[in-house]
């Protein structure tokens, strides 16, 4: 699991709704892939990341500032989360990451409405 | 050939080319594996082309690597192509570091392969925890005797019933013969009225009152089924049908060893060794809720130690090795029940499942469970051969997300074995499917994917510039979910973002032209993906479908049912569900439809071609086809969105919704 993927995901347990994001990651096993720099796609990337904990949005002229889109290619793209857990901020509910797959599914009587 | 020499040497072609192929092994080993090698000297080393899943065997590694030095331990994890060695000093790894890179050695199958070395940090595998044999399960070794075993053999006329097409065919597949009753493979049971004449050859009178008198065995079987396995043959994981036949099936294995996957329903996979000359017996749960299947392959990891004792093979991986394959003729004793089944696995039972058929769900938890039986469960199973006949993205499909600006951020909802993730490398695509099976294929494709539900997709509202959701949604019972599932998609969707829907046309003859499903069936020479007699379509069909009053009626109560606010078609409550006929256009639309699984396909899709005599398990799948309009009103009463595009493409109807 990419941190790209991470800033996506949500947890969906009865009654949390926007409450849900962002999961609590805890990593055991991580590993770098190293992936082709491209500096357009990352530029793109970076204002459809949901950024809770930073006040500000990027520097102004980030799409330009090739220092500051590595770094961001490096953590977005590079890091790879093989094994750990989500944890739902709102119900504590916690979900696997195993070879690199998170395991979303929740239980019948998690979701019913 | 000393590769730390790096200075001012210029390194001649040979050695360029070794140093390469070097480089490119420890890559493979960290991308595929997660085995860093290090550049300084350890005591373990990582031997890449060196391991059992490339026919590489301990007898002929081990005295290769003994020669450098003290082995403390070889490490030869199952099916993996390379191998742990770890040395009792750093300098002895050393000296096999130095010897033994590049250096050529023969495999199992008479092959030159060439070694690369790598230190590692350590030499470790996971190891799996204890395991018992399946209840219900015992093995008896040398049941029958040498010279008994050989006249047994011999006792088998396979010639008699063989024409050239069954002589042929029998090379690709296995040979089997009844006696007693015939057993069918179609519906997987036998015709308890139409006893075969002659019963069991007498040959085996004595045998069997043997195995009684001595309570190996507690009742007279009146049937029996012999298999001849040559190698590289299997047969697919099944469990006898449970009307068929008594709790007792005993199947005595002549000729050759062999080992048998018993696998449970949670997933647990236990290798069993069958020795030569032993008699296995299933009863209870062994019988009745786990299946048993043989891999078609040529050698089989059995333990190195203990030789070819029967029982489950370990899971150690510094005691495995091959074993190359021989002849094998199995001899399964069975007792034809003349009453309904009634176990306790009722889940697995034809007989008590009879009683309760998947029929049209009345509530949501109805409509879980059949889901969950009737698709989850089945594409669990299926998965490996589910994944190898969905190779071909279609091109409208393609279109879609290559028409995306690039840098947008797609979800694939109900990804499968994610054939559309890498198909425009501008994207940022996340697939998420219900099936771990499959979205572990994604994994090992390198894609993003998650596990989840099409209900709950894991991901926050307005993410997505682009969702996808390719032949999915029918797999939901009640019109209720169907919308429910494109209300999903609509969420996922930032404003303006766009959602391209595709699910399986009731139609499947449109502008009077067949679609390639109904086209294509099991005797033409069809493209891989229905050499196999699967049944999804993947064809290439457009414009006007060509609907029966029959079918209309059906699509009238469809459309109906969705203004009346979606749960389900009252006038068909309880009604069962039909299984629909491969190849064959749709009766109904709410229908179960037949995957005739396959294990894993050979090479020469084999296995596909065997024919009526193909004992592969059938699964049933649910599907709601859609009418023509039907996917159309269905978005329409989602709120916040416009219909771009609405059309008939390859047997399927299709929307692209914008979200306002």
């Amino acid at each position: 699991m990419k941190l790209l993927t991470h800033n996506l995901l949500s947890s969906h347990v009865r009654g949390v709704g926007p409450r849900g994001f962002p999961l609590r990651l805890q990593a055991t096993e991580v590993r770098i892939n190293p992936v082709e720099f491209n500096p357009d796609f990352v530029a793109r990337m970076i204002p459809k990341l949901h950024l809770v904990e930073v006040p500000k949005g990027p520097i102004e002229g980030y799409e330009h500032d090739e220092k500051f889109l590595r770094q961001m290619h490096h953590v977005l793209l590079e890091v790879d989360v093989l094994e750990g857990t989500l944890q739902c901020p709102e119900s504590g509910r916690l979900f696997p990451i195993s070879r690199g797959i998170p395991n979303m599914l929740l239980s019948d009587e998690e979701t019913e409405t | 050939m000393d590769s730390n020499h790096q200075s001012n040497y210029k390194l001649n072609k040979t050695e360029k080319k070794f140093l390469r192929k070097q480089i490119k092994a420890r890559h493979t080993l960290l991308r595929h594996e997660g085995i860093e090698t290090v550049s300084y000297a350890t005591q373990s080393l990582v031997v890449a082309n060196g391991g059992l899943g490339n026919s590489v065997s301990r007898s002929q590694l081990l005295p290769a690597l003994e020669k450098c030095g003290l082995v403390d331990a070889l490490l030869m994890p199952p099916n993996k192509p390379y191998s742990f060695v770890r040395y009792r000093t750093a300098n002895e790894a050393k000296k096999a570091y130095i010897t033994l890179n590049g250096k050529e050695i023969v495999d199992d199958l008479g092959q030159k392969i060439i070694l690369y070395l790598n230190f590692v940090e350590k030499a470790q595998w996971k190891e799996l925890g204890l395991q018992a044999l399946p209840p219900g399960l015992m093995v008896v070794e040398e049941i029958i005797s040498s010279e008994d075993e050989k006249m047994l053999l011999e006792s088998v006329n396979w010639t008699e019933d063989m024409d050239n097409q069954n002589a042929q065919k029998s090379l690709k597949h296995r040979r089997v013969k009844h006696f007693g009753y015939e057993f069918h493979y179609e519906n997987n049971n036998v015709d308890k009225d139409k006893p075969l004449p002659g019963g069991l050859p007498d040959i085996w009178d004595s045998i069997l009152e043997k195995w009684l008198k001595e309570g190996f065995i507690k009742h007279k079987p009146d049937q029996l089924t012999v298999n001849q396995y040559e190698p590289g043959h299997g047969i697919p994981a099944h469990i006898d049908t449970h009307s068929a036949f008594e709790d007792e099936i005993v199947s005595l294995s002549l000729g050759s060893e062999i080992v048998m996957d018993f696998k449970h329903p949670d997933g647990v996979t236990v290798p069993v060794m069958l020795p030569r000359r032993s008699l296995l017996v299933m009863t209870g749960e062994s019988r009745y809720l786990w299946t048993h299947g043989i891999t078609p392959r040529k050698f089989d990891t059995v333990q190195a130690s203990k030789g070819h004792k029967s029982g489950i093979i370990t899971s150690d991986v510094g005691d495995l090795t091959l074993s190359k394959r021989g002849i094998r003729t199995s001899f399964t004793f069975r007792k034809v029940r003349q009453t309904p089944c009634n176990c306790s696995y009722t889940v697995v039972c034809d007989s008590q499942m009879k009683g309760t058929p998947p029929s049209f769900p009345g509530s949501a938890r109805e409509a879980s469970q059949l889901e969950q039986e009737y698709v989850h469960r089945v594409y669990e199973e299926i998965a490996g051969h589910f994944s190898s006949t969905r190779h071909t993205p279609w091109p409208r499909v393609v279109d879609f997300l290559k028409a995306l600006p690039s840098g947008s951020l797609v979800a694939d909802v109900g990804c499968g074995n994610g054939k559309y993730l890498g198909i425009n490398k501008e994207l940022y695509m996340i697939g998420c499917d219900r099936s771990q099976n499959l979205v572990d294929i994604c994994r090992d494709r390198h894609f993003q994917a998650v596990v989840g539900d099409a209900l709950a997709v894991p991901l926050r509202s307005g993410s997505c510039d682009a969702c996808i959701s390719i032949a999915v949604i029918h797999h939901f019972s009640t019109a209720e979910r169907r919308v429910a599932a494109l209300r999903e998609l609509v969420r996922l969707l930032r404003p303006g973002g766009t959602a391209l829907i595709y699910v399986w046309a009731m139609e499947q003859e449109y502008n009077k032209k067949k679609s390639k499903y109904l086209r294509e069936n099991r005797i033409s020479q069809g493209k891989e993906e229905i050499s196999s007699g699967a049944a999804v379509p993947e064809s290439l069909a457009e414009q006007v479908p060509d609907v029966g009053s029959q079918d209309a009626a059906g699509c009238v109560a469809a459309l109906t049912d969705l203004q009346e606010g979606g749960g389900h078609a009252s006038t068909v409550t309880k009604a069962k569900l039909p299984v629909h006929t491969n190849r064959t256009s749709f009766h109904s639309q709410d229908l179960l439809v037949p995957w005739h699984h396959q294990g894993k396909p050979g090479k020469d899709k084999a296995v596909g071609a065997a024919g009526p005599r193909d004992p592969g398990p059938v699964f049933h799948r649910y599907y709601h086809v859609f009418c023509e309009g039907e996917l159309e009103a269905a978005c329409r009463t989602l709120g916040h969105v416009r219909l771009l595009q609405s059309y008939y493409d390859q047997g399927n109807w299709c929307v692209i919704l914008q979200k306002l």
